[in-house]
């Protein structure tokens, strides 16, 4: 069907009923985080009804993450595309076996957004057979968010937080918890976000090049695994059970914690002002190519193959996501959303001190680490792998030798990725 | 035997009323049947998946985590069960007794959870065994230890048979009570007059008589048992470290956590079915008649 026939068919039947017209300029989309991307992408809507749009809508529906993606991929091996929405988010984790597992569910973008003006990596994760498949949104780039008046009540000053290693972190961690009483961080044993964060730090993942494992015998893996046992066995870490526990203790039960830029709508909902601080993640010393950055998380946004409305997607995010420096402005203040149009880096919001965070420029802070996470390709199991590491956690908790734990990890992980 | 129009007709009528059923059952029950023990032989990744025999079943045998979901499902169904059957057992004789006071209080009280949702219970139980929940409250209380209950394997494990059996008891001493009824009280006037002790009683009369519904309760919670999603699900998510992860749990990973890989799903959910008649088989013939 061509467009311009499409466009009339439209017409018509606005003409004979006005109700067809309203919807035809509304758009499903599901998201996570009420605070974060799903606030973005209602302000993307607002944006875009700014434009020169007023009719547009936006049926914002929100979702737990392993929710959408246990939906999506209910819906998609069953062939059935009813309920599913026009534009979905994905984690950039998953989204290589989402495109993998189910080609043709998505709609290709390559030749609908000029990808030359987003972060190449975030391109190259929504990228399979040289199409794109995504509207590149967040990164996850990581930082070490602190708690600036409880390290000071330890005796320890902002210098003494910034490009530390593991080591010299679990130190200090545990001077802070004795003398403040509260926890350095706060872990969930069954998550192994940490530790993933810790092995992209030093330029290394679970996969080599051609997908198969490297796990065994991969030096940064021991190290990053080596730092990791360290801290679970320091005394300066409180147990939660959940994410939603998680979010929690950072509202004054913990005294810092290594997360994606995301995490700063959480950490600005506290309202705690003036008590937090950023500093580069630390890095894991042993590793050939450690570095004090790296990456969680991240997603894109993605076009449904059976959105009934695929014209009205492409302008809604080519206009507001693919070229508003305003709005990336906007989100970046309001949500802590550092965007992936390279763009936007270019806006005033970027150049400001955050009152929150003491002053702090974090936005220029978190952009200049941006540019130097290490790039991994994620593959298509991560989730396995993370899965086969979270089994093993515990024992390593315990001690565990450290040889025996890897092989261990590899051989779950072995199973799991066939 | 010679037919009679009437009988011709009255065959047909019959066909008749059965067939809407039969074809319900056909599409609804028979139909994916067939084709999950088809999909058993595929391998592959989502929807790109080809024939591979038993591949699955070879790749069973060498699945460190199978083989944790199923000794997990079966220390839950050795210990789990049989505390169930047991406390069911008592609490139904004792709320039997016409001398017990309060006894319709009790009998609600006891069977009331099995009328609660699975999820909602389970995030209960969640709550009250997180770090600074209920439990550690209690156990610090009286001076016991902190323990992280759903952050240690083996307290973890507790948890989820004090969750389900906290759930299931009730429902399994309506049975009993029901059948208790049935059981003619001479037989207890006689073992009275005869000086037979209550214990005696017990283990002499109540259990032999009630065999068959001890039968059908221990085989349903079998069955339940070997089923059991929701509880560990909502409370551990199968940890920590595999510690609580069920078969069906597993199956639910594989289909939709994990790359899809619904031919292997369907293996291991073939794994349930032929424990689950298996185990019946058994429960079977140690119930049986000895003649």
């Amino acid at each position: 069907m061509t467009t311009a026939f499409r466009r009339t068919l439209i017409a018509s039947t606005a003409l004979g009923l006005v109700a067809g017209a309203a919807a035809a300029q509304e758009l499903t989309v599901w998201a996570w985080d009420p605070n974060f991307n799903g606030a973005a992408m209602e302000a993307a809507a607002a944006a875009y009804q700014e434009m020169g749009n007023p009719d547009f809508t936006l049926d914002y529906q929100e979702f737990a993450r392993e929710e959408i993606e246990q939906k999506l991929q209910t819906q998609l091996a069953a062939g059935t595309m009813d309920g599913l929405p026009d534009i979905v988010l994905i984690e950039d984790y998953s989204a290589q076996k989402f495109l993998l597992s189910f080609p043709g569910a998505f709609e290709p973008l390559t030749d609908v957004i000029d990808y030359s003006g987003f972060a190449d990596y975030k391109v190259a994760l929504a990228s399979v057979d040289g199409e794109t498949y995504a509207m590149p949104f967040d990164s996850g780039v990581t930082g070490l968010f602190y708690r600036s008046d409880l390290i000071e009540e330890a005796g320890y000053t902002a210098e003494d937080m910034q490009d530390l290693t593991w080591d010299e972190f679990i130190e200090i961690g545990e001077a802070v918890t004795e003398a403040t009483g509260t926890p350095m961080i706060s872990l969930d044993i069954n998550d192994p976000g940490l530790f993933v964060v810790m092995l992209q730090s030093t330029g290394s993942w679970f996969f080599n090049e051609d997908g198969s494992l490297n796990i065994e015998g991969n030096p940064d893996f021991r190290a990053a695994m080596a730092d990791y046992q360290e801290i679970l066995q320091s005394d300066m870490w409180t147990q939660v059970n959940s994410w939603a526990d998680y979010q929690a203790s950072l509202a004054g039960d913990v005294a810092s914690t290594v997360s994606g830029v995301w995490i700063t709508g959480t950490i600005k909902a506290a309202d705690m002002s003036g008590q937090w601080a950023v500093a580069p993640i630390p890095r894991v010393a042993e590793a050939e190519n450690g570095t004090n950055y790296s990456n969680l998380g991240g997603s894109s946004w993605y076009v449904l193959a059976s959105s009934d409305d695929k014209e009205l997607a492409f302008d809604f995010l080519t206009s507001v996501w693919g070229s508003d420096v305003e709005f990336y402005n906007q989100i970046l203040v309001d949500q802590g959303a550092v965007g992936s149009l390279l763009a936007s880096r270019e806006g005033d919001a970027y150049q400001e001190a955050d009152a929150y965070f003491g002053g702090q420029e974090v936005w220029q802070d978190f952009s200049s680490w941006l540019g130097q996470v290490p790039a991994v390709d994620y593959g298509i199991f991560t989730y396995e792998v993370r899965s086969a590491i979270a089994s093993n956690i515990p024992a390593i908790a315990d001690g565990a030798d450290l040889d025996e734990a890897i092989s261990s990890i590899a051989a779950e992980a072995a199973v799991l990725t066939q | 035997m010679a037919q009679t129009r009437l009988g011709r007709a009255e065959n047909r009528a019959g066909w008749a009323f059965v067939m809407p059923a039969l074809v319900l059952v056909g599409i609804f029950m028979i139909y994916p049947i067939l084709w999950s023990l088809w999909m058993s032989l595929q391998t592959g990744r989502g929807m790109t998946t080809s024939f591979g025999g038993l591949a699955n079943i070879q790749r069973l045998f060498a699945d460190p985590i199978f083989l944790t979901a199923l000794s997990n499902t079966m220390i839950f169904l050795a210990i789990q069960v049989p505390i169930m059957i047991m406390l069911a057992l008592v609490f139904a004789v004792m709320l039997n007794d016409p001398k017990t006071k309060f006894r319709g209080l009790f009998r609600t009280a006891i069977f009331l959870p099995a009328v609660t949702s699975l999820v909602a219970y389970s995030i209960l139980f969640k709550s009250i065994f997180s770090n600074d929940g209920l439990a550690t409250t209690i156990v610090t209380f009286f001076g016991g230890p902190e323990i992280s209950w759903l952050g240690e394997p083996f307290w973890a494990k507790v948890v989820i048979i004090l969750a389900i059996t906290w759930r299931w008891t009730g429902y399994n001493m309506i049975f009993y009570l029901a059948a208790l009824q049935n059981i003619d009280r001479s037989i207890y006037e006689a073992a009275r007059i005869d000086g037979v002790p209550a214990r005696a009683q017990f283990f002499r009369i109540t259990i032999p008589m009630l065999k068959p519904v001890i039968l059908f309760t221990t085989i349903i919670s079998t069955i339940g048992t070997l089923q059991l999603f929701d509880e560990v699900q909502n409370i551990t998510q199968g940890g920590p470290s595999n510690a609580t992860l069920t078969l069906s749990q597993y199956i639910f990973n594989l289909t939709f956590r994990f790359m899809p890989s619904y031919g292997y799903a369907a293996t291991v959910s073939y794994v349930i079915v032929v424990l689950v008649a298996v185990l019946s088989v058994i429960q079977f013939w140690i119930a049986r008649d000895r003649k």
